[in-house]
């Protein structure tokens, strides 16, 4: 019994020792080109090899019977494959297939500049934003350095290709922001509401965007926040204008953020002479608050809540008799809170929701009359992506904003009390699909769907693009959007009634990133159509007869890479444009455009005196105006010089943790004018006179001092200047 | 019956020592080619030897960490930023399987700084916040759990020297954790046979600084 146990165990010992495979082969991919490097196993075993530098391997097993033979390249899909080992040997050629999500993968990037994503060659980078001079850390600032926008210095916000102001919506971690920009007396530039520091991720679009993005006619500024902080920190700000105080207080799962900012620009302006006649200087108190919470394996909630109080007094002075003068006063209340909440909700779903709160008040005295205007929005959203294959993705959602405005004035004449309000509920779901042809190829297509309660408009707008790489560096992309957006605030009170306004864009782009340099053209043709138009004239009877174009083509070329510890872009744009609305008599030039606009930004570290220098140089051609003493057919005839603004700033770092930052504008001392306003009535020689609108002082100064308290002495505030 | 049980006891014992063996064999072997290894072809044989023995082995934390090692040598080797990034996310993919199989192992959260560093000297000017912390955190964990860790020692004084010299301030501190970190090397004995060795001759020559 004993004895044949033995032999048994014997035979199958040996059995085991004679059982060996030869496995020989050759990795290739899909091309057949040879992969040198790849490896190549019997599964849950030690054999295995990589494979030479001609592609072949020989692995030599004693593993027998029914096994899976495993080939793992970097970039490529892991190759799997049964195998039936009895002894003989077996040939095999393996043939990897390329992961689509590689970084060098095509992209769509018609109208899109993206800064952010620390690991795609991205056009910027989010401290970008903070280091471009002139910009003084505001975010339309830095982007108004980028082709695509229109330089319109008395006012601060984003014109991009032929569109208002107002065409331009931001959007933070998807959820809309109604009133972005913080209130400024008139001509002069605002600043928006939020820092550059409290984003990981900034994607602007000056065209062509995605059907999740909704009521923007013109942009779509889509800001995306920072994630859960790393480290405890305290940052102390002292500037020139103000100071802010911040602390970040970190957990195992959660963190949180704080910041209070103090602004008042009485001292400065006092010191340095403004062409506005000042009661009191902008003052505001700001706060704002960030609570991150990590979910499970995948959830992430994000909290945000910001509150902004402000308050300035001025004289307006008569343009005919400047001794007469008006006071003007005007409290801004806002404030701003956004939820949202992300997940896996398996491997291949995954869920994006969000609800947001604005609340706008302006309290304007003009004259002694008060004037109020308020408004409430609320926003909510879902957003489910779904992975069909590594080539395939589908995106669904839904969302509703609902808005509250009401205005009310005191008449001048009757002394009644005028009050205009509406309530807008707009309704959409948007859909996309986003197709990998394979690396080289993509296409997105998609639309959009709305209903809008006020004036019980259904619509829909499609939106396609498409992105070709032939090789390693350049690719073409194309896109079409049908956008609409809610007429302004100002004339959907007039009249409930209006239709939305509505643009296509169409838009072809060529773009080279190499791995410091990019260069980008991009050719647009951009149509407008419903545009508000006053009926013979008269700003109390709207309708939607208006419309325009605008067509341009931009460059955008920059390099980090040429000069050491140097880098700088340039930014050239082309537009032409014409519009029929509001007051127009005819299609022409607005205001607001400029047909040649150019920026040069150039940045330099310099380690010898521990300090980074930067300058931006800004010019825009002649913008039109009309001169009312001129016949109708000369509208817009007429343009103003062109502007020109050459800033600076330099930010040292005598220690890690301590900077000290100054900027100033205009370094050329350039009078700029942007327009001219004229008499309400005519002089006694029967003219309309004109006055220049300039800026309010020829040079904008700003001194801080950033300190940074935390447990690694190497932690600064310099990502967020 | 007795015999027989002692038998397959007996085999079972030889087969568990030989595997044990065999995993010891190929461990040696293959961390002497990744010392060894120059060139990215080298590092890459040697990383797929330590991916084959990780995933037949599924208790053992050592093979992750070597594939971790050669991917961040791989890393330091290539000149292409992106591609660069794609070895330290392989990097650091290793390190997290080494983690999941052994929680608190020093030279695995060393390891994770290191990482970190690297991913820093990519893109210093907006990297350089996010990842100094991230690092230094991890040097600070794998000390807590090891103080006698050598190699988090010299990685830590590593990146202190990075901070004085991108802030042109003293390198005293960090040649404090360079002299600290070569008494480590020469007392510090791992009972761990295959425990990582590396890294004394980056500490002389970082030593060399302080000069």
């Amino acid at each position: 019994m004993i004895k044949s146990i033995f032999t048994v165990l014997f035979a199958t010992l040996s059995f085991c020792l004679s059982a060996q495979t030869k496995i020989k082969g050759i990795v290739k991919d899909a091309s057949g080109e040879s992969l040198p490097g790849a490896n190549v196993l019997i599964k849950n075993s030690y054999d295995g090899t990589s494979s030479a530098s001609d592609g072949t391997f020989v692995i030599d097993t004693e593993e027998k019977g029914a096994q899976t033979i495993v080939a793992t390249f970097i970039g490529y899909k892991a190759f799997e494959q049964p195998i039936e080992l009895l002894g003989k040997e077996i040939n095999l050629t393996i043939t990897l297939k390329e992961e689509i999500n590689q970084l060098d993968a095509v992209v769509i990037s018609a109208g899109s500049f993206t800064a952010g994503d620390e690991k795609r060659r991205t056009i910027l980078k989010a401290i970008d934003i903070a280091t471009t001079a002139g910009a003084t850390a505001d975010i339309a600032g830095a982007l108004n350095t980028l082709p695509g926008t229109q330089k319109v210095g008395e006012s601060g916000r984003l014109f991009v290709r032929g569109g208002t102001g107002n065409e331009t919506r931001t959007f933070i971690d998807g959820m809309v922001v109604l009133n972005a920009y913080n209130p400024s007396a008139p001509n002069t530039p605002s600043r928006g509401r939020f820092l550059p520091f409290m984003f990981k991720g900034t994607s602007f679009s000056t065209g062509g965007y995605s059907a999740e993005y909704g009521q923007a006619l013109s942009s779509a500024l889509v800001l995306n926040s920072k994630d859960k902080a790393d480290a405890n920190q305290t940052d102390i700000g002292l500037l020139s204008v103000g100071g802010d105080v911040a602390h970040t207080q970190v957990w195992d799962k959660a963190s949180w953020t704080g910041k209070v900012q103090y602004t008042n620009l009485n001292p400065y302006m006092g010191l340095i002479k403004q062409r506005v006649d000042w009661k009191t200087a902008p003052v505001s108190i700001e706060g704002s608050s960030a609570y991150r919470q990590k979910i499970g394996k995948s959830g992430m909630l994000k909290l945000f809540g910001n509150f902004n109080s402000s308050s300035f007094s001025l004289y307006n002075h008569d343009i005919l008799d400047p001794t007469i003068r008006q006071p003007f006063n005007l409290t801004n209340n806002y404030r701003y809170g956004n939820a949202t909440y992300q997940t896996m909700l398996n491997e291949k779903w995954n869920m994006r929701s969000g609800l947001s709160y604005n609340f706008n008040q302006n309290n304007v005295k003009q004259g002694g009359l008060p004037m109020s205007e308020t408004e409430k929005g609320i926003h909510a959203k879902s957003v489910f992506e779904h992975t069909l294959s590594d080539q395939v993705e589908l995106r669904l959602g839904g969302e509703v904003i609902d808005r509250n405005y009401a205005a009310s004035r005191i008449d001048t004449v009757s002394k009644q009390t005028q009050s205009q309000s509406f309530h807008e509920l707009i309704s959409s779901f948007f859909g996309e699909a986003e197709m990998y042809a394979d690396k080289h190829f993509v296409a997105k297509t998609g639309g959009r769907f709305e209903y809008n309660s006020l004036n019980g408009q259904v619509s829909v707008d499609p939106r396609f693009s498409m992105a070709y790489k032939p090789a390693k560096k350049g690719q073409v992309s194309l896109a079409y959007g049908s956008f609409r957006q809610s007429a302004e605030n100002q004339y959907v009170r007039v009249n409930n009634l209006l239709s939305p306004e509505r643009s296509e864009h169409y838009i072809l782009s060529y773009q080279v990133i190499s791995e410091r340099r990019t260069f980008r053209v991009e050719t647009y043709y951009k149509n407008y159509f419903s545009l508000v138009k006053f009926i013979n004239g008269n700003p109390y009877q709207l309708n939607n007869s208006g419309n325009g174009y605008a067509k341009g083509i931009e460059f955008f070329w920059r390099d980090g890479q040429s000069i050491k510890n140097v880098d700088y872009w340039i930014s050239y744009s082309y537009l032409d444009t014409k519009r029929n609305y509001l007051n127009y008599p005819y299609a022409a030039v607005p205001t607001f455009s400029s047909a040649h606009n150019f920026s040069f930004v150039y940045k330099h570290f310099i380690t010898p005196i521990k300090s980074q220098i930067g300058f931006t140089y800004s010019y825009t051609s002649g913008r039109p105006y009309y001169n009312p003493n001129l016949s109708t057919e000369k509208f817009q005839s007429q343009q103003t010089p062109f502007y020109q603004d050459l800033s600076a700033n330099i930010s040292y770092l005598p220690k890690p943790s301590l900077i000290i930052y100054a900027s100033c504008t205009n370094l050329l001392g350039r009078d700029n004018v942007f327009g001219y306003q004229y008499s309400a009535q005519q002089n006694s020689s029967g003219e309309y006179v004109s006055q220049a609108v300039r800026q309010p002082a020829t040079r904008f100064l700003f001194l801080g001092i950033f300190l940074t308290i935390s447990k690694n002495k190497s932690v600064n505030q310099l990502p967020n200047l | 019956m007795k015999i027989i049980l002692l038998i397959f006891a007996l085999a079972t014992q030889i087969n568990v020592l030989a595997n044990g063996g065999k995993y010891m064999e190929a461990m040696n072997k293959n961390i002497e080619a990744v010392y060894k290894a120059q060139t990215t072809e080298e590092l890459q044989h040697a990383v797929n030897a330590f991916d084959r023995i990780a995933n037949a082995e599924k208790t053992k934390w050592e093979p992750w960490y070597y594939c971790a090692f050669g991917y961040v040598m791989m890393a330091n080797l290539e000149k292409e930023n992106s591609r660069k990034d794609s070895y330290l996310d392989l990097a650091s993919t290793s390190v997290e399987k080494a983690k999941a199989i052994k929680e608190n192992e020093s030279e695995i959260m060393a390891m994770e700084g290191f990482i970190h560093m690297i991913r820093l000297t990519v893109d210093p000017a907006s990297r350089g916040q996010k990842y100094s912390t991230l690092a230094a955190q991890s040097f600070e964990n794998a000390l807590a759990l090891n103080p006698e860790n050598p190699r988090a020692l010299m990685l830590l004084a590593q990146l202190q020297f990075g901070t004085a010299k991108f802030s042109r301030s003293p390198v005293t501190q960090a040649c404090g954790t360079v002299t600290k970190a070569l008494e480590k090397f020469d007392s510090y004995k791992s009972d761990n046979p295959i425990a990582p060795q590396w890294g004394k001759q980056v500490t002389e020559g970082l030593k060399q600084n302080c000069q």
